[in-house]
């Protein structure tokens, strides 16, 4: 149980949400303005970082606790993250943006760590 | 040939079973409640005793599985009766199914009993 | 159906979670405090505190002490059972039958005597014995009281139980069909809009905790299927319940053969323990159970602790007792379906003994306990509605409105309660582990009353600011009436016992921070002419609503929405 496996897995899984949440117009107005809508390229964009996002937060998991565990542990971090980015999107969206490019570069940097760990 | 005192048109209508539509409704959902929960509970245990006696495996996995699956097939149960047009239909929706595996069941047991 | 689908597992979702939805509440509260049900009863053991944390014995090694202990204190028993220290207890326990002839007074002539049992907790360091801490079920009562209940047989109280579990499933099941955007609403949350807000809410803690709820639901009442779905067995194995099971489950169903009456020593345990746990790839040694020990016919029983994996489903290994010879390997391959049960049974259990992952279950429960909160008041808020040109509430509501508070401020408050007993009432107190679950009873009886008659927002407020106050207040009993406080069990990183503290600290924060926006709301409330939101729960997603809106009533039953014959 690494806990540079578990920040991978959580800062993934936030910013896969956040990105996710933002691929939605609902979500984007709330963080970029009124009427804002992202563009087609953009909103694909979204989601592919988001879907990745988790699939990562996935690998990290089980790299983490195991395959059996590995699973129930995802989904259990995939709440976590959710509630978190769900507080974030109601009471500042506007930093979403942030969360987003913030969480990224921590899932990048402990993963890179882990992985020349080992 | 009497005379019925209804064939008279002066006399009082015969005395019908009239509900108001609130009571109606209150008894269709009593009705759906206890096909839900009485015969929704039937339809899971045939299936868990048909599965456990029929699938192609192993007993105790046979069993395990049929149990298993009981579970699933319950709640399932309970929002087919709710989804159903009338009540009428609900019941006959859980009648049928049971039917067919309560069969199924009395020739399995029967023809092992004599085997 | 006239209405639609959708509509009426609308319906359905609302009945089935609402007739329930008390005894639900509980059943999830009490529950997901069992995930730390050690930690629990370790806090209600100020004796313990200062026990050793962590062994540095290996399991070998605390086998060897074991069986010295069993040795002296156990002669003459015909069963040795041992527990081994693991990673979230550092302790070794064991318990064996009294033997006859031990009994302090003789059985009457032609009677025949129940067993005694007797047990010891024994520090592997000194092979001591640990002074018996005081008696209390600890977090075992919560346990316990999650499928048991209580004041009831045992079998009553778990029909009960799986009826309600059946109606939430049903519940579960009908809210995801019934969910319209349960995508596009997947990150909603609109606070200060009244019922909305707590639609939201409800949705919220449902949907992100989703796999959680539809898991602890279906494993619930897999763990007690043969009870209440029997029919496979009786039916395929013609009513042999035993030999279905010594089919399925492979451990323990071999016989004990009877003892010699030749004695001969022991094998010592430490070999076997280790033997097993390096057969096992490294897995732990949850127990060792000796049959005859001393005796000819001695055998040991060694059985796994599956730590790696989530299923319930423990291997085990069979030794000679005499000789160490091994004699069989059990329940490692498992077929499919069964592999199947022991990870839907090991999930619910959820005995994982990584903390972040138990943690995470934790969470979740708490979610789901917050779910069924909001759906109950959520259907106040919207049944209220239906009063607003005013006129007195019907009996359903004012009902509701009761055994919400009951509920929901009513058991955190019993809880807290609890744990005040176990520290007020003496440790030498005869019966006093019944007492502090009196204890707990009597204190939720007088909120329950309470709330029943007199379900105002100030009752909701005295409650949840009660409850605040008395968890919030347990870290500073903790010292004073024997256990180690904060100041000392973090420094010595004893997680266990600072775990307990903060985390009721934060509880009772979040019920008084509940108490005061409720007082806030009171201020700021609008108008009479405005009809009222509903009092609040210690939803952490819920914000003060501001008013209700007309617009979200439904006016319809999906059922019957004319009142023509179904």
């Amino acid at each position: 149980m690494s806990p540079l496996h578990i920040t991978l897995a959580l800062s993934s899984c936030v910013a896969a949400f956040a990105s996710l949440g933002l691929a939605m117009d609902r979500h984007y107005e709330d963080s970029y303005g009124r009427g804002k809508e992202p563009a087609a390229r953009t909103r694909q964009a979204f989601r592919l970082i988001g879907t990745a996002g988790l699939l990562l937060s996935l690998w990290a998991c089980v790299a983490a606790v195991g395959a059996s565990q590995g699973w129930v542990f995802w989904f259990g971090v995939m709440t976590v993250s959710a509630l978190a980015v769900v507080l974030l999107l109601s009471y500042a969206p506007r930093r979403t943006m942030r969360v987003l490019q913030g969480g990224a570069a921590l899932a990048l940097a402990s993963g890179a760590w882990a992985a020349l760990a080992r | 040939m009497n005379l019925q005192a209804t064939d008279s048109p002066h006399a009082a209508p015969r005395r019908r079973l009239v509900l108001s539509a609130a009571a109606r409704y209150r008894w269709a959902v009593a009705s759906r409640a206890v096909a839900a929960i009485g015969g929704g509970y039937g339809l899971s245990a045939l299936c868990a005793a048909t599965l456990s006696l029929f699938l192609p495996i192993e007993r105790p996995e046979a069993v395990l599985t049929g149990t298993l699956a009981a579970f699933v097939v319950y709640p399932c149960a309970v929002m087919w009766v709710f989804a159903a047009r009338t009540a009428w239909q609900a019941w006959l929706w859980l009648a049928v199914p049971c039917a067919v595996l309560g069969a199924a069941l009395w020739l399995a047991l029967r023809s092992g009993g004599a085997a | 159906m006239k209405e639609g689908f959708r509509q009426s597992m609308a319906w359905l979702h609302t009945w089935s979670g609402l007739l329930v939805g008390w005894i639900l509440f509980l059943i999830f509260a009490a529950g997901t405090s069992a995930y730390f049900r050690e930690e629990i009863s370790l806090w209600m053991k100020p004796e313990l505190h200062q026990a050793p944390q962590a062994t540095s014995l290996s399991q070998a090694q605390a086998a060897d002490v074991a069986q010295q202990f069993m040795q002296t204190h156990a002669q003459g028993s015909n069963r040795w059972t041992i527990t081994l220290p693991g990673e979230r207890e550092p302790v070794i326990s064991a318990f064996w039958p009294v033997p006859q002839a031990q009994q302090a007074t003789p059985a009457p002539a032609g009677e025949r005597r129940r067993q005694r049992f007797e047990n010891a907790t024994i520090d592997p360091a000194t092979g001591e014995r640990i002074a018996a801490p005081r008696q209390t079920r600890g977090g075992d009562f919560f346990y316990r009281l999650h499928f048991d209940l209580h004041y009831m047989p045992a079998l009553w109280a778990r029909w009960i139980v799986g009826f309600c579990a059946m109606f939430m499933l049903v519940a579960i099941v009908s809210g995801i069909v019934t969910h319209k955007r349960i995508f596009k609403d997947f990150f909603t949350f609109r606070p200060k809009k009244g019922q909305r807000s707590w639609l939201d809410a409800h949705n919220a803690t449902a949907v992100l905790a989703l796999p959680y709820h539809l898991m602890i639901t279906y494993t619930g009442l897999v763990t007690l299927m043969f009870m209440y779905m029997p029919w496979g067995p009786q039916l395929a194995y013609k009513g042999d319940q035993q030999a279905f099971f010594s089919e399925v489950f492979p451990n323990g169903s071999r016989a004990s053969l009877k003892p010699s009456g030749t004695p001969a020593p022991l094998v010592p345990l430490s070999g076997l323990v280790k033997q097993a746990s390096d057969a096992w790839d490294g897995q732990p040694v949850l127990r060792v159970t000796v049959s005859n020990p001393g005796d000819a016919n001695a055998t040991i029983a060694v059985s796994q602790d599956n730590t790696r994996g989530v299923s319930s489903k423990q291997a085990s290994m069979l030794f000679n007792g005499t000789t160490g010879e091994l004699l069989e390997r059990r329940g490692e391959a498992l077929a499919p379906a069964a592999e199947t049960h022991g990870v839907l049974y090991g999930l619910h259990i959820g005995r994982f003994a990584n903390p972040f992952v138990r943690w995470l279950f934790f969470l979740s429960g708490l979610a789901g306990t917050v779910m069924v909160a909001t759906g109950l008041l959520l259907w106040a808020v919207k049944e209220r509605q239906k009063f607003a040109k005013g006129g007195r509430i019907g009996f359903g509501l004012r009902l509701v409105d009761g055994l919400n508070v009951a509920a929901v401020a009513g058991l955190p408050l019993a809880m807290a309660v609890f744990f005040w007993a176990n520290r007020l009432i003496p440790a030498s107190t005869a019966e006093r582990s019944p007492l502090e679950i009196t204890c707990f009873f009597a204190a939720w009886g007088v909120a329950a009353v309470a709330g029943i008659a007199w379900p105002a927002r100030r009752m909701w407020q005295i409650q949840l600011a009660i409850g605040g106050l008395l968890f919030a207040l347990l870290p500073v009993l903790n010292p004073l009436t024997g256990g180690a406080g904060l100041w000392t069990t973090i420094p010595q990183a004893r997680w266990a016992i600072a775990g307990f503290d903060l985390t009721v600290l934060l509880l009772g924060l979040a019920l008084l921070a509940c108490a005061w926006w409720i007082g806030k709301r009171k201020a700021a409330r609008q108008p009479a002419a405005r009809a009222t939101a509903a009092a609040p729960s210690r939803s952490a997603n819920a914000s003060p609503p501001a008013a209700t809106e007309p617009g979200l009533v439904t006016a319809r039953n999906p059922l019957n929405p004319s009142g023509a014959t179904p």
